[in-house]
C-alpha cells in the first residue's frame, strides 16, 4: 500500500515537473513568436493579454460589521417622519467632512476641539466614553478622565462645527451602556494616559466585550447604583455590600417591565432601513 | 340615527331682560308674554358613510382625491387662472403670511461656534382661500383669508366646504385672516410656499398653546408659594393674600387665581429665520413657538419696529413659482454653518 502510493506519488511530481518546464517552454516559444513577427511582418497583430485574476485581500463588504451610530435611530414619538429624514441628511453631509468613528460606552477616544481660548487654536481630551445620548443632530457623548487627580468629564456634541477629530484608541464595550458609575469607583479605573497609543482593532467580528467588575468606593454614592432600575452588571458589589443590603435594594425591582407592551420599541425594520440610507449616501 | 329633543325658539317679541321664564313640556304653548317656545324636533346624526354602500364610499373618497389633485394643479397653471397685478414692495405694506405644522425642533451653529436653536415649520398646500377688500373688512385695511393642511370633507359642514369650493382650493384645516394693504392682494386660490420668507428675516408665530388643564397659582401665574417646612400649616402652593383689606373690601377683576391654563392663542415676537428648504417648503426658525409637535401656526412678518430693517425687500406680494427662476434646495442665512462647506475657526 505505502509502495503504491510512493510510486504514485513519484509519478505525480515527475508530471509536475514536466508541466512546469513545459509551461516555461511555453513562455519563451510566445516570446520567442512574438520577435520572429517582428521581424517579418511588420506591425505585430496585438493579441491581448491574459486577464490577471485579482485576490481580493481585502474583507467582503458582507463579513463588514454592520454599525448604525444610535443617533440616526429616531425616538418613538408622533413627530412626522419627515423631520428625521432631514436631519439626517444633514448628518450624512457632516460625516463626509469629518469621520465620525464606531464607538461605544467602554472605548477609549481621543478628541480633538477648537478652542479659541488656547494658543494653537487646538484642544486634545483623552478619555472613556461614559455615557452616548441624544438623537438627531444634538447627539452628545461624556468622555471621562482622572488629570492630576481631578476626575473631569466633557460633554462633546458629535455635529459641532468644532469638532477637528475623533480618534478611537481602544474600541471594546463593557458590561452596560452607561458607565456614569465610574464617578464613584476608585479613580484607577478612570485614569487613561494622554499618550496612549492607539490600540488595533478588527473590523470585522464582535466588538471585544471587557468584562471587568468595578470594585466601588465607600458609600455614599451619587446614586443608589445596587437598584434594579439601573440594571448594573459591571460592579463588584460582594465587596461592598452585604446579602441583605442587595436583598433590601431588590424592594424597588419592577418585574412587570418586560411584560408592558406599550413600552415595547421594536427597531429592527427601521434600523436596517436607515443603514441602507446612510450608508449609500456615505458612499457617493 | 333620530333622537326627540326640544328646541327653543326665541319669538320676535324680544327676550325681556331679568324676565321669568317658565318652560313648558313638549307640545303645550305658553300663555303668558311667552320668551322662549319649545316644539319637537327631529335630531339627525349620521356620518357620511352611513347610509352608502362599501363601493360608494370608496368611489366617492377615489374621486374626491381626484378632484383635488385636479384643482391643485388647475391653480398653477397661470393660463386658466389669470392672477391679479402684482405690485413692488414700498415702505409700510404689509404682505400676507403662512399657516404652517410644527414638525420639531433641531440645533443650527452660527459661523462663530455658537450653538442655536430652531423649530422646524413645514408649509403643507397653503392657499389664499378669500379676499375681504376694506369696506368688507374693518374700514381700514384689506385682509386675506389664508388657509392650511388639506383635509377631507366628510367631517366638516356644508357652510364650511362653500368658501373652499368658491375659491376652487380642497377644504383647509386651519384658516386665518391677514392684514393685508392694498398693493399686496392675491388672488384666491393661488398657493403660498416657505420661499416667500427670506432667510435673515424676523416673523412673528401664532398659535395654540399646549393646554395644560386646571393648574394652581404656582404653575399658572408664577407665584411664590410658602416655605415647605417651619411651622407651615397645610399652606404650600397656596395664593396667600387675595389683596388689600377693609377699604375696597372686595378682590378687584382680574385677580390672578387658579383655572384652567393653556390651549389658547399665543405669539411669540421677533423670530429669526434661519434657513428655508425649498424642496419640502421648510422653515427653520429660531427658538421655540407655541403649541404642540404636529400643530397649525400661522407665521406672518414681524411688526417689531427694531426688526423691520431686516424685512426690507421679501417677495412681494408673494413668491410664486412660475418657472422662470430656479431657487436653490436650501437657502441659508450669512452666519449658519452649512454642513458641506471647510469648517471655519
Amino acid at each position: 500500500m505505502a509502495a503504491v502510493c510512493t510510486s504514485r506519488t513519484r509519478q505525480m511530481m515527475g508530471l509536475l515537473r514536466i508541466l512546469r518546464n513545459f509551461s516555461q517552454n511555453e513562455r519563451l516559444l510566445s516570446t520567442s513568436v512574438l520577435r520572429h513577427n517582428v521581424a517579418s511582418d511588420g506591425p505585430p497583430k496585438f493579441t491581448p493579454p491574459s486577464k490577471p485574476v485579482i485576490i481580493d485581500k481585502t474583507q467582503k463588504e458582507a463579513s463588514l460589521r454592520r454599525f448604525l451610530s444610535p443617533e440616526f435611530i429616531p425616538p418613538r414619538q408622533r413627530t412626522n417622519p419627515v423631520k428625521f429624514s432631514i436631519e439626517r441628511k444633514d448628518m450624512i453631509q457632516r460625516r463626509k467632512v469629518l469621520n465620525i468613528p464606531e464607538f461605544y460606552a467602554g472605548s477609549i477616544l481621543a478628541v480633538t476641539m477648537t478652542d479659541p481660548h488656547v494658543n494653537g487654536n487646538l484642544n486634545r481630551f483623552v478619555g472613556i466614553c461614559i455615557q452616548r445620548s441624544g438623537k438627531g443632530l444634538g447627539a452628545t457623548f461624556i468622555l471621562r478622565n482622572v488629570v492630576d487627580g481631578q476626575g473631569v468629564e466633557i460633554c462633546y456634541e458629535l455635529y459641532s462645527p468644532r469638532m477637528r477629530k475623533i480618534e478611537v484608541l481602544k474600541l471594546e464595550k463593557r458590561l452596560d451602556d452607561n458607565l456614569m458609575y465610574l464617578r464613584d469607583a476608585l479613580p484607577e479605573y478612570s485614569t487613561f494616559n494622554f499618550d496612549m497609543q492607539p490600540v488595533h482593532y478588527e473590523i470585522t467580528g464582535d466588538v471585544p466585550v471587557n468584562l471587568l467588575k468595578v470594585k466601588m468606593r465607600p458609600k455614599p454614592w451619587s446614586k443608589r447604583w445596587e437598584r434594579p432600575k439601573f440594571n448594573i452588571k459591571g460592579i463588584r458589589f460582594d465587596l461592598c455590600l452585604t446579602p441583605e443590603m442587595m436583598e433590601h435594594a431588590q424592594k424597588w425591582a419592577e418585574p412587570w417591565r418586560p411584560y408592558d407592551m406599550l413600552k415595547e420599541y421594536d427597531t429592527s425594520s427601521l434600523e436596517e432601513h436607515i443603514f441602507k440610507e446612510v450608508h449609500e449616501n456615505l458612499r457617493k | 340615527m333620530t333622537a326627540l329633543t326640544c328646541r327653543f325658539i326665541k319669538l320676535a317679541d324680544g327676550l325681556l331682560r331679568g324676565a321669568q321664564v317658565t318652560v313648558c313640556r313638549v307640545g303645550a304653548a305658553l300663555q303668558r308674554a311667552p320668551v322662549i317656545q319649545c316644539i319637537r324636533t327631529h335630531r339627525t346624526n349620521t356620518w357620511w358613510d352611513e347610509h352608502l354602500t362599501e363601493d360608494n364610499a370608496s368611489f366617492l373618497k377615489k374621486v374626491v382625491t381626484e378632484e383635488y389633485k385636479q384643482q391643485t394643479t388647475d391653480k398653477l397653471n397661470p393660463l386658466k387662472d389669470e392672477p391679479w397685478p402684482r405690485h413692488e414692495w414700498a415702505e409700510g405694506s404689509r404682505r400676507v403670511g403662512l399657516v404652517a405644522v410644527k414638525l420639531g425642533m433641531m440645533p443650527v451653529w452660527s459661523k462663530s461656534g455658537e450653538r442655536h436653536v430652531v423649530t422646524m415649520l413645514q408649509v403643507q398646500d397653503c392657499h389664499v382661500v378669500k379676499h375681504l377688500s376694506k369696506e368688507e373688512y374693518n374700514g381700514r385695511t384689506a385682509a386675506l383669508i389664508v388657509g392650511g393642511k388639506n383635509i377631507s370633507p366628510f367631517h366638516r359642514p356644508e357652510g364650511y366646504l362653500e368658501v373652499f369650493r368658491n375659491a376652487g382650493v380642497p377644504p383647509k384645516q386651519k384658516l386665518t385672516t391677514f392684514c393685508v394693504s392694498d398693493n399686496a392682494i392675491i388672488k384666491p386660490g393661488t398657493p403660498l410656499y416657505a420661499a416667500h420668507f427670506c432667510p435673515g428675516q424676523y416673523v412673528d408665530v401664532t398659535a395654540k398653546t399646549i393646554g395644560k388643564g386646571f393648574q394652581g397659582v404656582m404653575k399658572r401665574w408664577g407665584f411664590k408659594g410658602q416655605p415647605a417646612s417651619h411651622g407651615q400649616t397645610k399652606t404650600h402652593r397656596r395664593p396667600g393674600s387675595l389683596g388689600p383689606g377693609g377699604d375696597p373690601a372686595k378682590v378687584f377683576k382680574g385677580k390672578k387665581m387658579p383655572g384652567r391654563m393653556g390651549n389658547i392663542y399665543d405669539t411669540n415676537h421677533g423670530l429669526k429665520v434661519w434657513r428655508v428648504n425649498t424642496k419640502y417648503n421648510i422653515l427653520y426658525i429660531n427658538g421655540s413657538v407655541p403649541g404642540h409637535r404636529n400643530c397649525l401656526v400661522k407665521v406672518r412678518d414681524s411688526i417689531l419696529p427694531t426688526r423691520l430693517e431686516n424685512n426690507k425687500n421679501p417677495p412681494f406680494p408673494t413668491f410664486f413659482a412660475d418657472g422662470d427662476k430656479e431657487l436653490p434646495e436650501d437657502l441659508f442665512d450669512e452666519d449658519v454653518f452649512q454642513f458641506g462647506q471647510p469648517m471655519p475657526e
